[in-house]
């Protein structure tokens, strides 16, 4: 125990950095003796290479976690900041299976649950995450077993059955935050129940740490997820400018601090960096892609494994993807959080999430965000993996195309398993979307 | 018939008629304020009309086929919807068709705690349940009586002990499996008294020593569909020993002993009773142990877990099941089907051949 936790501190306050400034000082060497390449894109964000050096300190630290400190595995839309604030490391399996996606590692890793009884249909994260557990096998090195794992479903009920699986293979405790789809409005009683579910998650936690909740940390952590917050919608917001400084891409992989590390100061940080850099390059006139000639929506998670490929192809013809309804998802709670009353506004945060809610609101957000970034077009990505964000995007298409008159493509695909795409059939889909805007 | 049936309720009873999609919703509160709950599992066979388009190929069959049936206009003579709060798929129904198109009449939701029982859920449930009443209050057009609710209460138990019974006692009762499971499916719209007649009736058929004979299997998954099913395991030589079809033994509680006078509270205690069920987040190892248990009490020579095509919450379910079984050596088939009209030539052979694979462990 005493060593691990040795380990932990040594990889957290002292190895992890090292690393990160080696891998610094290589990445300036190396570009100092690149020779520029011709690309569709503007100037690299200078701040990726800090989302870099955060992440994989996040995962590095993971390592050498379980043991040393209580660890547990939760949803992307879990509040957490209950868990940072009694000092757990946290580790999104979400996160963990889109990287094995970047990395193009969902096919060999997600077999071992295949091979277990789990279908090919079901969510290609969570056959990926399944997989890594009964494998061993992860891109990262390896992940922390956690002490117990907690589930939030108000960005779908597929993540209940996952974590029910996880806490099998696993052999450890699975806590729950059901969250009651909102239809309209919420009622008082649904975020009742939010509420007093956090009080036994709280409870249980505290028990698994053997720790007590302390309140004003707890205060602190929720004061600064609603600083996260609002500061990655100021990020996202700035591409409101022609032409956008970055891409809609870009924010898929810049989301990673917010959904992982919201309600710490590193994450804060990160956005405050990020945010002055998007503002100079507005200033500068300097777009994320060279020359934006059209401007387009992105609906659903991403296709990551093909994100580089379809980003180039987009943007080698001035298309750039400047909003996203994925990325904007963790900015929308902002306003709601309120740290004198964590758990209650809490309950409303979590409750009122994008996915939590009707297909009505969904349509407005995103007619909203086509109005606010000036699109003329969005590809809404038909995901196989995700029925609940999927479910509805027909009449979703026919309505933006009939009462906005902007052009919408309906992509097949899948988040993050490549054998669910027909790559070049939806190479074909896009580049005919594209030539469409000629017409 | 069943559209002569539901008017005839309209007409002759003055009850209304709500439509509701599955799984689990408290039944006993339609049943005491005279609404009348026909169930919409799909319907199976073609699908009707082009509604179905509305939602992607690779969601669940049931929900595409409830889309084009209701937008269809083919639920017209219904005064309500209902949906319970059972899956992702159901959940992204019950917004499209108000939100964008398909039914303009009343719904009623029902959103049911996931997961285990816990404080939280239990008093959860409790104001859920009340709000469920208001809106079925509402459709009724009258008050909730307390003495109705509670008969509505006791005529549930009563229908669900005969259930249980009938499922139980499935080896003595000389009935084929397709007769009998269409009486059990019956409960799916009949009014709940009607529906006891025919239990009561099918329940005197029980003789005090087993009848069937052949290889006795145990079935699960969400619903028999489609039901020509019954007849390829019986032409194989097999009937059904055991039940745990979300439509059918997944509903019927666990026999309470003493049921709370309160009838709010018990239908609480009945909800709770319930056995796992994928689509409730019941405990894994829990659902897995209770399908084991369940198996070897009813001497079944095999399981077949029959899903609904890209049924997200069955499938999940199926490794852990799987691993199960094969380590108590039971033979195990797993087939998915999509609320075809009839069984594919394929499914037809893969059930033979596992009904003979299952014979050579013999009828236990």
């Amino acid at each position: 125990m005493i060593t691990r936790k040795i380990q932990y501190q040594l990889a957290k306050n002292a190895v992890g950095p090292f690393l990160m400034a080696l891998d610094r000082w290589q990445q300036a060497q190396k570009q100092r003796k690149r020779k520029p390449r011709e690309t569709p894109f503007g100037p690299p964000l200078e701040a990726v290479q800090k989302l870099k050096e955060i992440m994989t300190q996040n995962y590095f630290e993971g390592r050498y976690a379980d043991g040393a400190v209580p660890v547990v595995w939760v949803t992307s839309g879990f509040p957490a900041e209950v868990f940072f604030a009694l000092g757990f490391h946290v580790v999104y399996p979400e996160n963990h299976a889109a990287l094995c996606s970047t990395r193009h590692k969902v096919t060999e890793i997600a077999e071992f649950a295949e091979r277990d009884g789990l279908s090919r249909d079901v969510c290609s994260y969570a056959r990926t995450d399944i997989g890594s557990v009964i494998s061993g096998k992860t891109p990262v090195g390896r992940l922390p077993k956690p002490d117990m794992i907690a589930c939030c479903t108000n960005i779908c009920q597929t993540v209940l059955y996952w974590y029910r699986n996880l806490a099998e293979y696993l052999n450890v405790p699975l806590v729950l935050v059901d969250t009651p789809f909102m239809y309209g409005g919420t009622k008082e009683h649904h975020l009742a129940y939010v509420s007093d579910q956090l009080g036994e998650v709280i409870e249980f936690a505290e028990k698994i740490s053997h720790r007590k909740m302390d309140s004003e940390k707890l205060a602190r952590v929720v004061e600064n997820a609603r600083d996260g917050s609002r500061l990655w919608g100021e990020c996202l917001a700035i591409s409101q400018a022609r032409p956008a400084p970055w891409t809609g891409i870009d924010t898929f992989f810049h989301i990673a601090p917010i959904v992982t590390i919201r309600g710490t100061e590193v994450c804060n940080a990160y956005y405050r960096l990020l945010k002055d850099e998007l503002t100079q390059r507005v200033a500068a006139g300097i777009g994320g892609i060279k020359n934006e000639k059209h401007r387009l929506l992105w609906d659903n998670l991403p296709i990551w494994f093909k994100v580089r490929e379809h980003s180039t192809m987009t943007a080698e013809r001035g298309f750039n993807f400047v909003c996203a309804t994925y990325s904007n998802a963790w900015a929308e709670a902002g306003d709601l959080i309120d740290p004198a009353h964590p758990l209650e506004s809490a309950a409303k945060t979590y409750t009122y999430v994008y996915l939590n809610r009707d297909l009505n609101n969904r349509l407005k957000t995103t007619v909203d965000l086509a109005k606010s970034f000036g699109v003329d077009g969005a590809v809404l990505h038909s995901d196989r993996s995700c029925k609940p964000y999927s479910v509805g995007q027909v009449d979703v298409k026919e309505r933006l195309q009939k009462d906005m008159g902007i052009r919408v493509l309906l992509l097949e695909a899948d988040h993050a398993d490549e054998r669910s795409l027909s790559g070049e059939q939806a190479e074909m889909r896009l580049l005919a979307f594209m030539e469409s805007f000629n017409e | 018939m069943r559209k002569e049936y539901i008017d005839g309720q309209k007409r002759e009873h003055g009850r209304k008629v709500v439509i509701s999609l599955p799984i689990h919703y408290p039944k006993e509160i339609l049943t005491a304020l005279d609404i009348l709950s026909v169930e919409l599992w799909g319907p199976p066979g073609e699908v009707l009309g082009y509604q179905a388009g509305r939602i992607q190929t690779y969601v669940c069959p049931l929900v595409r086929k409830a889309l084009a049936f209701i937008a269809g206009g083919y639920a017209s003579s219904a005064d309500a919807l209902l949906f319970p709060h059972t899956c992702d798929s159901i959940q992204g129904l019950a917004s499209l068709i108000p939100d964008f198109g398909g039914w303009d009449g009343p719904i009623l939701r029902f959103i049911h705690p996931k997961g285990e029982r816990r404080t939280s859920s239990e008093a959860y449930l409790a104001r859920e349940i009340d709000d469920f009443i208001a809106q079925a209050e509402k459709l009724a057009g009258k008050k909730l009586e307390p003495k109705r609710f509670s008969d509505a209460v006791r005529l549930h138990v009563e229908i669900d002990a005969l259930r249980r019974r009938i499922i139980e006692k499935r080896r003595n009762i000389d009935m084929r499996d397709a007769e009998l499971y269409a009486i059990l499916r019956r409960g799916e719209w009949l009014w709940p008294e009607d529906h006891l007649i025919e239990l009561k009736e099918l329940a005197a058929k029980i003789a005090d020593k087993p009848l069937k004979k052949g290889v006795a299997l145990m079935l699960s998954g969400i619903v028999p569909e489609p039901m020509d099913i019954f007849e390829t395991l019986e032409n194989a030589g097999a009937f059904v020993v055991a039940d745990d079809y979300a439509a059918i033994g997944r509903r019927i509680p666990a026999p309470i002993d003493k049921l709370p006078d309160d009838p709010k509270q018990a239908v609480i205690e009945r909800y709770f009773a319930l056995p796992p069920c994928s689509t409730r987040a019941s405990d894994l190892a829990g659902r897995v142990e209770y399908l084991a248990a369940a198996y070897k009490k009813s001497g079944a020579a095999g399981l077949i877990l029959h899903n609904v095509k890209f049924c997200e919450p069955e499938m999940f379910d199926v490794a852990m099941i799987k691993k199960r079984f094969t380590a108590m050596g039971a033979p195990l088939l797993y087939m998915e089907t999509e609320l075809e009209k009839q069984l594919s030539g394929q499914l037809s052979t893969r059930l033979e051949a596992f009904v003979e694979m299952a014979s050579k462990g013999g009828n236990k």
